[in-house]
């Protein structure tokens, strides 16, 4: 009986498309915006925590969602899809790697092994094409040697506000390297690095804006600054720290460890914000 | 219980300057009794690599004929042939794969061959763990206890056909000498850049014992 | 008496420098007391990482086909060398995967940290279990010999040359003494930047 309905259901038209991932993509279009930072340090993703009724309670809600210690995962789209996506992200991120390595997989795994999920539902009998854009970012260790101070060729020095210079490196990561990744991941399988992006609804508006506002050599907090201020100009209801979900890829957290002393332990580098970090940032917007 | 008679059979490869020389017995043992006295344990795998073979009857046959047919399938759908080693290590494949099997094949084999590019002589010697070595000279079963020490002494890479059939009438002389049941003869075969040639050996030749 | 990893006979070794590591094997292949072959190394390269291999023959060709497969495709998926410690880990995996019809092999990892230099070494069982050493690791016939030769001649913070010397002698005096192992040897010291590969002619007998 199963096999009755296993044919294909995205079928190219005469023209040559895939309608079904563009009516996925339609859906995408329609989600609520979420936008990531790349910054020299760390990463940002954000998103508005609408909820469709003033009863529901915005603390159970949770849209950017940890995957591995380093890498995390926000959505613009169908939410049940997307928790599948992250079911099976958290998943393959041990079948396929920890179980196998011992360690976590890089951030570029991680997308490639999303992104082949979501490209079999374009391909398989019997199934639609997932209903959401991803946004994924990571911290990857990297295997060269750490670069002496002072030697990177790519060296940038930019004089800050107080008048005070700043070392900036023009790269962030690299396989090899290490450092920061961001990525986005489409219906159709398809993902694209990027230093700063937006997907959903006002996709196009915080693109721009994010042209206008990004810089090279961004610091953390300079990108959390920005995020939130590409969201206020998208955003439909109150921003405050119930309605806006931020996380963050940034120094290991070892007080999210549970434990001291542990020789060669590392706290996570994803962490979503609280509500009142959200707050205190919100406040010197 | 086939142990022993494998262990019986015998299978020498010798190379030299520019061939390999194959020699394999012609009796086919079963329990005490020699069954037959012109056995042929050799196949053919392409023009320039013959593989010999010993073991459990019935393994040994249908082993060696499913390698000659992939061989040959193989040189008919790409129009050239596998080198000796691709050979080996294909046939090496094969016995790991069947060695953790249900029923794996019991057989040993020697593979000979002349690359066809660089003529240079080859020779590979697999046991049924599919333990595999390229080795300058190769035997399978107790005849390894009487001539690796001949050959050992006597070998020299360089050597000619002419010399090469020299040193395998010593090791077979010694075999003849030492081994308690007859077996039969030699099936001699040389392995050269033209091809596969038989060797006329004279197995009536009567070595008297120690 | 017919243990397969007794069958075919040989050894490895691998130990700590400073700043470098080293590893050796044998060159024998036999069939209980009779020597088949004098050309069988047992350690694999696989980028920077080494791999030596005692116990079953086949197992050990099995075993090094099957890992030199896991690392090329790991080099292709990450677009970088694999790592020792992340290699010790997937050999671990891969052992452990055959736990109720196992490998018949004994491996030994060396190499370098590619981020800091720091030089790895460790051992495993048939099954994967994995024995982290800060000195040196011995697998094979001559674990018995190999360990006594180790312990007595090893010493912290070797030069590359005291190392080769070192290793060199230990595994050379096992072997002697042990007489399934023997028949020449490999010897590869691995430095930051270079890699030397010796081969030891050794006792013929």
């Amino acid at each position: 009986m199963a096999d009755r309905y296993s044919f294909s259901l995205t079928t190219f038209s005469p023209s040559g498309k895939l309608v079904q991932i563009e009516y996925a993509l339609n859906a995408v279009n329609q989600g609520v915006t979420a936008l990531g930072i790349k910054a020299t340090n760390g990463i940002v993703l954000a998103t508005e925590k609408k909820s469709s009724s003033p009863l529901a309670d915005p603390s159970s809600l949770s849209k950017i969602s940890l995957i591995t210690p380093n890498i995390g995962m926000v959505y613009s789209g169908m939410g049940p899809d997307y928790r599948v996506l992250v079911d099976r992200a958290r998943k393959v991120s041990h079948t396929g790697y920890k179980r196998i390595y011992n360690e976590y997989p890089p951030t570029r795994i991680l997308v490639q092994d999303v992104a082949r999920v979501m490209q079999e539902a374009t391909q398989s009998g019997g199934v639609r094409p997932y209903g959401v854009s991803l946004l994924i970012a990571g911290w990857d260790e990297g295997i060269l040697p750490e670069e002496e101070e002072g030697s990177a060729k790519t060296e940038v020095v930019i004089t800050g506000e107080d008048g005070e210079k700043k070392k900036v490196s023009g790269k962030t990561g690299g396989i090899l390297k290490g450092g920061p990744m961001l990525y986005q991941v489409d219906p159709s399988g398809s993902y694209f690095p990027w230093k700063a992006t937006a997907i959903g609804k006002s996709a196009t508006t915080a693109k721009t804006f994010l042209e206008k506002r990004y810089a090279e050599g961004l610091e953390l907090e300079d990108a959390v600054h920005i995020a939130l201020l590409t969201l206020k100009e998208t955003i439909e209801g109150e921003m405050n720290g119930e309605t806006i979900e931020i996380g963050i890829v940034g120094p290991p957290a070892d007080h999210l460890l549970g434990v001291e002393g542990v020789e060669g332990a590392k706290g996570p580098r994803f962490r979503k914000l609280t509500p009142q970090e959200i707050e205190d940032y919100l406040t010197n917007l | 219980m086939y142990a022993d008679h494998s262990f019986r059979e015998i299978l020498l490869g010798i190379t030299g300057k520019d061939f390999t020389l194959m020699a394999a017995s012609k009796a086919a043992m079963r329990g005490a009794t020699i069954l037959k006295a012109s056995d042929d344990k050799t196949r053919q795998l392409n023009k320039h690599t013959l593989m010999l073979y010993s073991g459990e009857a019935g393994d040994t046959v249908q082993f060696a004929e499913y390698i000659q047919a992939n061989a040959q399938l193989y040189s008919m759908r790409n129009d050239s042939d596998l080198s000796p080693s691709a050979l080996a290590h294909f046939v090496r494949g094969e016995l790991a794969i069947s060695l953790r099997s249900r029923k794996p094949y019991n057989v040993n084999l020697l593979l000979g061959g002349v690359d066809p590019i660089t003529h240079k002589p080859s020779l590979y010697w697999l046991d049924y763990l599919a333990s595999l070595a390229s080795l300058p000279y190769a035997a399978h079963g107790y005849a390894q206890y009487y001539c690796l020490s001949i050959l050992d002494k006597h070998h020299h890479p360089d050597i000619t056909l002419g010399q090469g059939i020299k040193l395998l009438t010593m090791c077979i002389d010694e075999l003849k000498r030492r081994l308690p049941v007859d077996f039969k003869g030699m099936t001699v075969k040389a392995v050269t850049k033209d091809g596969i040639v038989d060797i006329e050996f004279d197995d009536d030749k009567v070595v008297k014992s120690a | 008496m017919s243990s397969p990893f007794s069958i075919n006979g040989g050894a490895a070794v691998a130990m700590v420098g400073k700043d470098c590591v080293a590893i050796a094997c044998d060159l024998r292949l036999g069939l209980q007391a009779l020597t088949v072959s004098n050309n069988f190394p047992k350690i694999f390269q696989y980028g920077d990482v080494f791999l030596g291999l005692t116990g079953l023959a086949t197992d050990v060709s099995t075993v090094s086909d099957l890992f030199r497969y896991k690392v090329n495709m790991y080099r292709l998926r990450e677009e970088r060398d694999i790592a020792p410690r992340t290699f010790a880990n997937l050999v671990s995996s891969s052992l452990y995967e055959k736990r109720f019809g196992p490998y018949f092999v004994s491996p030994v990892v060396a190499g370098l940290d590619p981020k800091t230099g720091v030089p790895f070494i460790c051992g495993f069982d048939s099954i994967g279990c994995i024995d982290f050493a800060k000195d040196f690791i011995v697998s094979g016939t001559a674990t018995e010999q190999l360990f006594g030769m180790c312990e007595s001649l090893w010493e912290p913070d070797m030069s590359p040359d005291e190392l080769f010397e070192t290793i060199s002698q230990s595994l050379l005096n096992a072997v002697d003494r042990d007489a399934l192992s023997g028949w020449g040897a490999h010897v590869y010291i691995i430095e930051k930047d270079k890699v030397t590969k010796r081969l030891l002619k050794g006792r013929q007998d």
